[in-house]
């Protein structure tokens, strides 16, 4: 369990904290990547980090963390995630439709005048998961089909929905999830679907203008609010953050950002080594995901099989072993292939086990990234593509107090989380989380 | 060594990237040309550079560096063309409404499904990448050539080859929608009405746009578009005559009704697919300019199939349609040259008749008959080279070449040839092998939903 520092406040009357300020002092900083300090200390106070370095004065209100053996790191930034947020109370993707060609857009998927700050629960128990691993800050999005909703990027602390929102509207999110049995029912159907509404709401957002022009002796334009959604993403003034798991999914998405020219971040790739190219030339940004395919499958026993199977002990066998091994790696080592290729990436936590994530991220470093380049993706990188650098990223005077401290470094395997701050609030982690977290996936199926 | 294997993939991926085409010479010496317009040429040359046939001759010397074929003793004939075709899709059938012109296979494109790769192995090099038959109009289709090893789908795209859009008609539209979900249409007096009104509604979309696109230019005009409608655009261009039809049928009576609607909204490029009674209506397809494709022998599948016969493709062609032989199917497609050699058992139809049926003929319909279908100096380097003849039941398909590049060589045939590998799926015997393919009615894939919804059995 997590306790806040602050839990206390919970009476009817709400209290406020005797003092929000604090000092971490004597330990390893690690204000960014290749930016280290040796028995450093970083101040706080009231959720921003006031002044980090050697040598300073602790402020007598301050609540001091000896930070002796400690590794201080700015909080962690996920991509894409669903934590916080609930499902829609309503389910309507499996109700019965008379004419599935022609269902109501909300039967569809297609709702994507939804909010996610209309579906955050900040007592989820992902929230504290995701942040004993040291993630502060996620961008989430809603449950839903093809077009969900906007998304929001929050921290991962707060007791209400508004409170947790870093950014609203940050994006518009979509998926290349088809329907249940209406349309769009395949991806056919989604491609089409897509580019029809995309082209609709330019032309009735252009109306909308003319008319608001002058209103004199012209027809009075309808408001319609799934194509109205698309407006800020045709203004350019968010992007399309397009989930992108599969190799083919990512070409496609590509296909139809080529086709419309939205900004576009394409997230939660697993295969996307041989889309570097394109994606450069397409100026689109991008998040990995950070689950991976386990390295030694194990193989189901077929009871009926004989023992000694002419296949078991094969070459047949063997080449095949090598091939999956060889995809193994290019899993593991799709980080790096952008890395290389100078693409800014981050990572998302979707789809990824909660358990899992800090071992991917070694198999991650193992697999030729290094580890600043690893703690760019989780920290500095993510808050530039997210056009948060200047709250965000990095352990600097007038930031956000959103940090990670932990006892060794962070990708030791031996490494303990200690204490998480989320927007100047403490949180200690408990040991025993680190060593057998709970077995949830972040994004339920 | 992981260093090197990065940079080379790198290399490939970027090839893709720029849509760029990869384009092979290459110069084919001693064998038998099967050119399909201009007769058999024995033991004689055909040289291909940058991914054309470039002369056609005897005792061509090798230009330096280009890699030379001996097919002394083979037969060389133009790549296989299958003008109906599922493979290399991830979606066949968007089947939740009786019209769906807007949706389009291109968007599904597979480049990893190992049935291509199998296909090349039957000497195919171009398919027809169709949409199914659930809808009486179903989605665009995609032409591909089988450039099997690139992973960008963009890179089997055969670039500037016609739109074509697909059609049903007969049971399968009206099981799909009239029997499972109770709507129109439920007969074939329905079909007609859906195609009708489909474009019906199209020409009055198209008049909406073109009044409104004139008035634009009008100084002063303020007025609203009309509301923008995919499908009705699609359903404009095939009125413009931008699209050729494929239209799936099997029955004499619903073909000469397509011909007629046709005829009354003016458009000319019609193709059927299947036609098994197109023996009935032969004379009055070839007055209406319309082609056939069909199965050499394959009916009785259902109701409306068992009025068939062997003869079809060879009655078609002697009656002056443009006919070719096509599979539909992952296996059946890889042995087109002998289904194409039946026609001389049933119609004794001459060699380059029956090679017409799965080269030339395909390649008209799908409107790529100047690029590829016969080798001619200028065309697209297609080839498949044959041991034994192509039409002989001793034929063996042993290399084939698409754009100049060899995609596949029966003596360096892989025991894997799978690109991309899930390494969450269990090994085992037949995890290579696997095709992904379908027994039977790929036209109806992905349309069994529908019907388990009509029997309730979700």
């Amino acid at each position: 369990m997590c306790i806040s520092t602050l839990g206390f406040a919970q009476d009817e009357r709400k209290l406020g904290p005797v003092t929000r300020s604090y000092a971490i002092t004597q330990a390893t900083i690690v204000q960014g990547p290749g930016r280290k300090i040796e028995k450093g200390t970083v101040l706080i106070k009231d959720g921003l980090i006031t002044a980090v370095g050697q040598n300073l004065t602790i402020p007598a209100d301050a609540i001091q963390v000896k930070g002796d053996s400690l590794y201080v790191y700015a909080g962690f930034i996920d991509g894409l995630s669903r934590v916080a947020v609930t499902r829609p109370k309503e389910d309507l993707s499996k109700e019965k439709v008379k004419d599935p060609g022609n269902p109501a857009p909300e039967r569809a998927g297609i709702t994507p005048q939804n909010d996610v700050r209309n579906f955050l629960n900040p007592a989820d128990k992902a929230v504290e998961e995701l942040r004993a691993l040291g993630f502060t800050t996620a961008h989430v999005v809603p449950h839903g089909g093809m077009l969900s909703g906007s998304g929001s990027v929050i921290f991962l602390g707060g007791s209400s929905a508004d409170e947790m929102v870093v950014v609203s509207r940050s994006s518009l999110y979509s998926e290349l999830t088809p329907a249940e049995r209406v349309y769009p029912n395949t991806v056919l159907g989604v491609m089409a679907k897509w580019r029809e509404l995309y082209r609709q709401a330019s032309l009735t957002k252009s109306y909308e203008s003319t008319y608001a022009s002058n209103r004199i002796g012209i027809d009075r334009p309808a408001t319609d609010r799934v194509l109205e959604a698309f407006y800020p993403v045709i203004d350019k003034k968010i992007p399309v953050l397009f989930r992108a798991d599969k190799a083919l999914d990512l070409q496609r998405v590509l296909t139809l950002q080529k086709d419309l020219a939205f900004s576009l971040i394409a997230v939660n790739l697993k295969e996307g080594w041989d889309a570097i190219p394109k994606i450069k030339s397409s100026g689109a940004k991008v998040f990995l995901s950070l689950e991976l395919p386990e390295e030694k499958k194990e193989e189901k026993k077929d009871e009926k099989a004989p023992a000694e199977s002419p296949f078991t002990d094969s070459l047949e066998r063997k080449a095949l072993e090598k091939r999956r091994a060889d995809f193994v790696a290019l899993h593991a080592g799709q980080a790096s292939s952008f890395q290389k290729a100078g693409v800014a990436f981050g990572f998302t936590t979707l789809s990824a086990k909660t358990k899992d994530i800090s071992s991917n991220l070694r198999r991650i470093i193992r697999a030729g990234l290094t580890e600043d380049q690893a703690l760019a993706a989780l920290t500095t990188s993510p808050a530039s593509l997210l056009g948060l650098s200047d709250r965000l990223g990095s352990i600097d005077p007038g930031k956000v107090a959103n940090l990670v401290i932990s006892r060794k470094p962070y990708f030791d395997e031996k490494s303990k989380m200690q204490y998480v701050f989320v927007d100047g609030v403490m949180y200690r982690i408990e040991s025993k989380e680190i060593e057998k977290p709970a077995e949830k996936k972040t994004d339920k199926p | 060594m992981r260093k090197l294997f990065y940079s080379s993939l790198l290399i490939i991926a970027s090839l893709n990237a720029i849509g760029q085409v990869e384009r092979g010479s290459v110069l084919i010496k001693g064998g038998t040309i099967l050119t399909i317009t201009k007769g058999t040429q024995e033991s004689t040359d055909l040289l291909i550079k940058d991914g054309k046939i470039t002369q056609i001759g005897k005792n061509i010397p090798a230009p330096q560096g280009v890699k030379v074929i001996d097919a002394t003793g083979m037969f060389v004939m133009p790549g296989i063309i299958d003008a109906h075709s599922h493979a290399g899709l991830d979606a066949i059938n968007e089947a939740t409404n009786p019209v769906t012109a807007e949706v389009f296979t291109g968007d599904a494109i597979n480049p990893f499904q190992i049935g291509l790769y199998q296909a090349l192995g039957g000497g195919v090099t171009t398919i027809h990448a169709m949409h199914g038959s659930a809808n009486a109009i179903g989605g665009q289709c995609e032409t591909l050539k089988l450039r099997y090893g690139v992973k960008d789908p963009d890179g089997l795209r055969m670039d500037g080859a016609p739109r074509t859009v697909k059609f049903a008609l007969g049971e399968n539209p009206t099981r799909v929608h009239g029997g499972a979900n109770n709507i129109l249409p439920r007969t074939r007096m329905g079909v007609e009405f859906v195609i009708r009104e489909a474009f019906s509604k199209a020409k009055e979309y198209m008049e909406a746009w073109d009044r409104f696109n004139k008035s634009k230019t009008q100084k002063g005009f303020r007025g609203a578009p009309p509301t923008y409608d995919l499908r009705l655009e699609t359903l404009a261009d095939i009125l413009r005559g931008e699209i050729i039809v494929h239209c799936h049928s099997y029955r004499a009576d619903e073909i000469f009704m397509l011909l007629k609607v046709c005829q009354d909204f003016g458009i000319k490029k019609l193709v059927f697919q299947h036609v098994n009674e197109g023996f009935k209506v032969a004379p009055e397809l070839a007055k209406f300019g319309a082609m056939a494709s069909v199965f050499a022998d394959w009916w009785a599948y259902k109701f409306e199939v068992y009025y068939s016969t062997a003869y079809n493709a060879a009655i078609l062609t002697k009656n002056g349609v443009t006919t070719s032989i096509n599979s539909d199917d992952g296996e059946l497609m890889r042995h087109l040259y002998h289904e194409a050699a039946k026609t001389q058992k049933y119609g004794a139809l001459s060699d380059d008749e029956a090679l017409s049926l799965i080269t030339l003929n395909p390649a008209k319909q799908l409107g790529i008959d100047s690029r590829v279908g016969s080798l001619e100096v200028g065309k697209e380097a297609d080839v498949a080279i044959f041991k034994g003849h192509p039409l002989s039941a001793y034929a063996v398909p042993m290399i084939t070449i698409v754009d100049g590049l060899v995609r596949f060589d029966r003596e360096k045939d892989a025991d894997d040839m799978r690109i991309y590998i899930d390494p969450n799926i269990a090994l085992d015997a037949t995890t290579a092998a696997d095709t992904g393919g379908n027994d039977v009615e790929n036209c109806l894939q992905g349309a069994e939903e529908a019907f388990n919804y009509m029997f309730d059995l979700n």
